[in-house]
């Protein structure tokens, strides 16, 4: 009985390495690229503290990080420097605006008066890049555009975010507290972070199954009520502004820096006015997509708002309205009028955001499961299938939150539950995946026809 | 300057000014990489060579590069940087003074001047050599 076992798992191995051999075609030049970037992004500290671009883009928390996931992470975890190296510990982090906000420190204003001249900014996700970083008026990056130091790339943006998130102390000498990427290196980087996520805008309107979600689409498309597609066109980063026709991704002051009872400001703690975009700052930040908005909260620069009804909220209030960017809206419109949403209509553009939101896990997460299904490592394999099984995992927090959909988060739970067998599978790991992609496929059927 | 020299430092340098540079960029992280390393600037939209002359009044200074001859004008919106990397000390703000005859640094241009030999900097690294 244990002789005839053995055999058996020794013909399963040999199907399973002839099947690799044949699934695992030779890789193209950009594959490489983006490969190579892959394993700068999250292995290479160059050189520095121990932070690699993964600390704070962790591919687990959709390349974001929030006070939850914080929560999750090792003290000796390399996003707490400031906690335990003591060349740090001043006026390079504030752990407890990291801790309870999820807060990093950046000095967007120069470099000259540390305890004072800083912001502090939420981590901006990765995801969709290739939708929104360029633009008729230079590429933008970062919160308020200007993230990257050089020609302000995108492909420049890792050297900055070394010198001020990965030295080893406060002089930011490079070959001592650090070393800067290479040519090479920004050119694999940029590519990596370009392959992630949407590759395109949606075209919306979308053929919604839920009535709230698609009553939520109606608003978000209606220039005179919700307005919400004159700055995110069909959901994305680009704006389309009446009278000045599209402007790629463009920045706006809309108001945020002047909510009150901000949260890290409630704390006593000193938090800077953000000036953003420029130096001295004109108050003004980019527009960021929405199809990745519901599962990568907070929300806004600041991460002032938790919920994506609170982020929706926030353009029916005052601080919006009063904004240049509200008094803009509401010039353009016929009777004057600013955004004014009750709460019915918030919550169904937030139905809306989460679909969306949803809609895209579900695209990664097919595209994730059938890609583990072609690759020969099983390291690899395991990878992807714990992405997938993450991204499952917001799909049903993000309609399960919204109260949306209970029945597409019924085949969601059976695709998460599927997708983790096939992780710890080590002979039905491809009948699992297959199953799982078909429940992921059921409940987009659910949500879109 | 012979037509020869003039043509070629024309050549030379066009590839600084044949796309608009971006508007922004977060420039304050700028003043932590040694001369000739900005990424997509060093090399394409950047003057590197040494300073030739200098004039206090009018707050211009002459930079002689492979390409020819650059003539930049401080402003006050003009950052000076002074790149100690060298050395292994970190990177400090300078000033006008700080611009010496001889020593090599990297400017800016602010904006697009397509075709100019000379106009306004938005930044200036000065490499400071170590000390003997």
């Amino acid at each position: 009985m244990r002789a005839r076992e053995l055999m058996w798992i020794a013909v399963l191995c040999a199907v399973a390495g002839l099947s690799a051999c044949k699934t695992a075609p030779p890789p193209d030049r950009q594959s490489q690229l983006v490969a190579k970037g892959q394993d700068l992004f999250f292995n290479e500290t160059f050189g520095g503290n121990g932070r690699t671009c993964g600390t704070c883009h962790p591919a687990e928390n959709n390349f974001t990080i929030d006070p939850a996931f914080i929560a999750t992470l090792p003290k000796d975890n390399p996003l707490f420097v400031a906690e335990f190296n003591p060349a740090l510990k001043e006026n390079f982090e504030n752990p407890a605006l990291m801790r309870e906000f999820g807060l990093i420190q950046e000095n967007l204003d120069g470099f000259d008066d540390l305890k004072n001249k800083f912001v502090m900014r939420g981590v901006p996700h990765t995801l969709g890049l290739r939708t929104s970083v360029q633009s008729p008026g230079g590429p933008r990056t970062g919160w308020s555009g200007d993230g990257a130091p050089g020609d302000g790339s995108l492909r420049s943006f890792a050297t900055g975010a070394v010198i001020q998130h990965f030295t080893k102390t406060l002089n930011r000498v490079p070959g001592v507290d650090f070393r800067l990427p290479t040519e090479e290196e920004l050119d694999a980087l940029e590519a990596f972070q370009l392959s992630l996520g949407r590759q395109q805008d949606l075209a919306l309107p979308l053929p919604l199954k839920g009535t709230v979600p698609k009553r939520g689409q109606e608003i978000f498309l209606d220039n005179k009520l919700g307005k919400c597609n004159i700055c995110h066109v069909n959901a994305g980063a680009t704006a389309n502004f009446p009278g000045r026709g599209p402007l790629g991704n463009a920045n706006f002051n809309t108001g945020v820096e002047d909510l009150p009872d901000q949260p890290a400001r409630l704390t006593g703690k000193r938090v800077p006015r953000d000036d953003g975009f420029r130096t001295p700052g004109d108050g003004t930040f980019n527009v960021p997509p929405l199809v990745e908005a519901a599962d990568s909260g907070p929300f806004f620069h600041n991460n002032a708002i938790e919920t994506i009804e609170g982020a929706v909220a926030f353009y029916d209030g005052e601080s919006f309205n009063k904004s240049p960017a509200g008094q803009a809206l509401a010039k353009a419109d016929p009777e004057g009028a600013g955004i004014e949403l009750d709460g019915t209509q918030i919550v169904a553009i937030a139905a809306f955001l989460r679909v969306i939101n949803v809609l895209e896990n579900i695209r990664q997460s097919v595209v994730l499961l059938e890609t583990s299904l072609a690759v020969s490592s099983s390291a690899e394999r395991r990878r992807l299938l714990e992405r997938a099984v993450h991204e499952t995992d917001d799909s049903i927090r993000v309609l399960s939150g919204g109260g949306l959909h209970a029945d597409a988060v019924a085949h969601l739970q059976e695709a998460r539950r599927l997708a983790d067998k096939a992780v710890r599978s080590v002979f039905f790991g491809r009948k699992y995946t297959e199953k799982a992609i078909r429940d992921q496929k059921r409940a987009r059927a659910f949500l879109v026809d | 300057m012979t037509v020869r020299t003039f043509v070629l430092a024309v050549v030379g340098m066009s590839p600084l000014f044949l796309g608009a540079p971006a508007p922004s960029a977060q420039e304050l992280t700028e003043r932590f990489i040694p001369v000739g390393q900005s990424p997509g600037l060093s090399g394409k939209a950047t003057v590197i060579g040494k300073i030739q002359a200098i004039n206090a009044r009018d707050q211009t200074v002459t930079i002689a590069g492979p390409a020819g001859t650059w003539s930049a004008k401080v402003t006050e919106r003009t950052k000076i940087w002074l790149d100690r990397s060298m050395s292994r000390k970190t990177n400090l703000t300078g000033t006008f003074s700080d611009l010496r005859q001889g020593l090599t640094v990297e400017v800016k241009p602010d904006g697009s001047q397509r075709g100019a030999q000379s106009g306004p900097a938005e930044w200036i690294k000065v490499q400071i050599p170590p000390s003997p």
